[in-house]
């Protein structure tokens, strides 16, 4: 039985905001990509590009990580969430932030505007903060996940207070370093801190539950655990303290062997399963790990220090950015959504009938044909975005974006269909 | 079914009813994913049912809890019902009914 809903569980009206927000912002994002396809040739310091990657890796990667998490922290953590109230409040002041920020960085406005976007998302994460660990010190079962998710939340509190930093340096020039040296841990800290860390915390649980997988390695959890917060720490200190690169392949070293024992456990939970048959939502999420080792490659091989010739290096770059934020996370949203948000719509309006009424099941909320051409026309677009970045012709990166901007079309009508559901029995 | 009298039929009435509670995210009764340990009736004891969860340490358990407990009570409402959860032996694979394997994919 899949736990997705208790009487622990927060309202509706604390998750469902972050599904529409997140699946709004997504569909704005891919028209974004289309508007400034020129953009993905040349330094990845642009402000349409920086705009884009604020609103993928906030306005739709965290936006429905922070709903799902709601949702799914009593499950894990075993005890209710903290304060609803302060989740709400979280939720208004992360996505005022979002949308100031985007829009500053759109615009290259970089004085007043982008310093309130700025302080908005920092107060939003340290507000999830305390919900977080005010919520994990009730919880009676304290494990390796736990450790992950309070972790992770740590670590994007830390990315956002830099960002703040860095967006007051640019109209009091206070950093002693390189604002692109501050923007590489920056980055570092969300994609491995944050992202990498949640997802590794969270899927480690989920991902058995879902496939009845059971007896599986801890150990290799336990070990990613350390080896990516040590490779982490020591790439973010080495880079400001020594601003060195010699220790850099450690470091991706470190944090590589991290990430692929934590796949090593997902292959050990995918070929123990007991449930064969997956689904489009397991598919879209075993995709993603596979869009995982893009980053992977790239990160090491960057970490060497390559000879590349400029120009190929920093389109190296954007494809690293864009395989992790369009590629993995994305991937492993568009999939987890159909795992989450049709049981959580469920629940509030079939559970209290389900063993009285024949009911539809939270699968009959949403349009599987809809969800499959959505993974079809997503498999597309990316190769072709990625291709397009990587050749630089801006002709692939449109066909590319048009593509994807199609997938969030239908991700967003099937996130309509699920939320506006109205009652109504199996016949 | 017409062939059981008395306590048997009722047994086998409550192995029914048991059969229209599904497991919502995978679509599958638990008596089919091997959920139902034990099923007891007498007239003195009333219903007595041990099911199991596939996590140890589900929250699910409440709901689940509910929904036998409502289809039961739907089916047999002037009947005593003790529902347990148990978690020994734990579910394992080998419980799932052959029905269940086929709808879970399993080959056997």
């Amino acid at each position: 039985m899949l736990g997705l809903k208790t009487q622990k569980s927060p309202s509706p009206s604390v998750v469902i905001p972050h599904y529409i927000s997140g699946a709004v912002f997504f569909i704005v994002l891919c028209f974004l990509i289309l508007l400034s396809s020129d953009a993905f040739i040349g330094h990845y310091f642009h402000p349409k590009l920086l705009a884009i990657t604020h609103l993928a890796a906030l306005g739709w990667g965290t936006m429905i990580i922070l709903g799902a998490l709601y949702q799914l922290l009593p499950v894990l953590l075993e005890t209710p969430l903290y304060s609803e109230n302060l989740a709400k409040i979280t939720f208004l002041a992360f996505t005022a932030g979002v949308i100031c920020l985007a829009w500053s960085f759109w615009n290259f406005y970089v004085g007043i505007p982008i310093q309130i976007a700025s302080i908005l998302l920092l107060t939003s994460f340290i507000m999830f903060f305390i919900n977080i660990i005010f919520t994990a010190r009730k919880s009676p079962n304290w494990k390796i996940d736990t450790d992950f998710i309070v972790t992770s939340s740590l670590w994007l509190l830390l990315t956002g207070l830099l960002g703040t930093l860095m967006a007051f340096n640019f109209s009091y020039p206070f950093l002693n370093k390189s604002h692109l040296l501050f923007l590489k841990i920056h980055a570092h800290m969300g994609i491995a801190g944050w992202f990498i860390m949640l997802i590794m915390g969270v899927g480690s649980k989920l991902i058995p539950m879902f496939l009845l997988s059971h007896n599986l390695n801890t150990k290799k959890l336990n070990c990613a655990y350390y080896l990516v917060n040590i490779g982490l720490t020591g790439l973010s200190l080495d880079l400001y303290i020594r601003e060195e690169k010699a220790l850099l392949p450690l470091y991706a070293l470190l944090i590589t062997t991290g990430i692929i024992l934590f796949l090593s456990f997902l292959r050990e939970a995918y070929k123990k399963r007991v449930r064969k048959q997956l689904d489009i939502g397991l598919k879209h999420s075993f995709t993603a790990f596979m869009f995982l080792f893009i980053p992977i490659i790239i990160g090491i091989i960057i970490s060497f220090n390559p000879s590349f010739n400029d120009v190929f290096l920093l389109q190296v770059y954007l494809v690293y950015g864009t395989s992790v934020f369009l590629g993995f996370i994305s991937s492993l949203i568009l999939g987890q959504t159909f795992k989450t948000l049709p049981f959580i719509v469920w629940v509030n309006k079939y559970s209290k009938y389900a063993g009285r009424k024949k009911t539809l099941l939270p699968k009959d909320l949403y349009s599987q044909k809809l969800v499959n051409l959505q993974y079809a026309v997503y498999l597309t677009a990316l190769p072709v975005l990625i291709a397009g970045i990587l050749l630089s012709i801006t002709m692939i990166i449109q066909t590319g974006a048009v593509l994807l901007l199609a997938a969030a079309v239908l991700y967003n009508i099937n996130i309509l269909k699920i939320v506006l559901h109205t009652f109504k029995t199996e016949n | 079914m017409e062939n059981y009298i008395g306590e048997d039929k009722i047994t086998i009435q409550i192995y029914d009813t048991l059969k229209t509670v599904l497991d919502p995210e995978i679509g599958i009764n638990i008596v089919d994913l091997g959920l139902v340990y034990k099923i007891d009736y007498s007239e003195d004891k009333g219903i007595q049912i041990d099911v199991t969860l596939s996590t140890k340490g589900c929250p699910m358990a409440d709901i689940i809890m509910n929904d036998i407990q409502a289809a039961l009570q739907e089916k047999f409402p002037d009947k005593k019902l003790d529902i347990q959860l148990v978690w020994e032996p734990a579910w394992s694979s080998d419980l799932v009914t052959p029905a269940g394997k086929i709808a879970l994919g399993m080959t056997y």
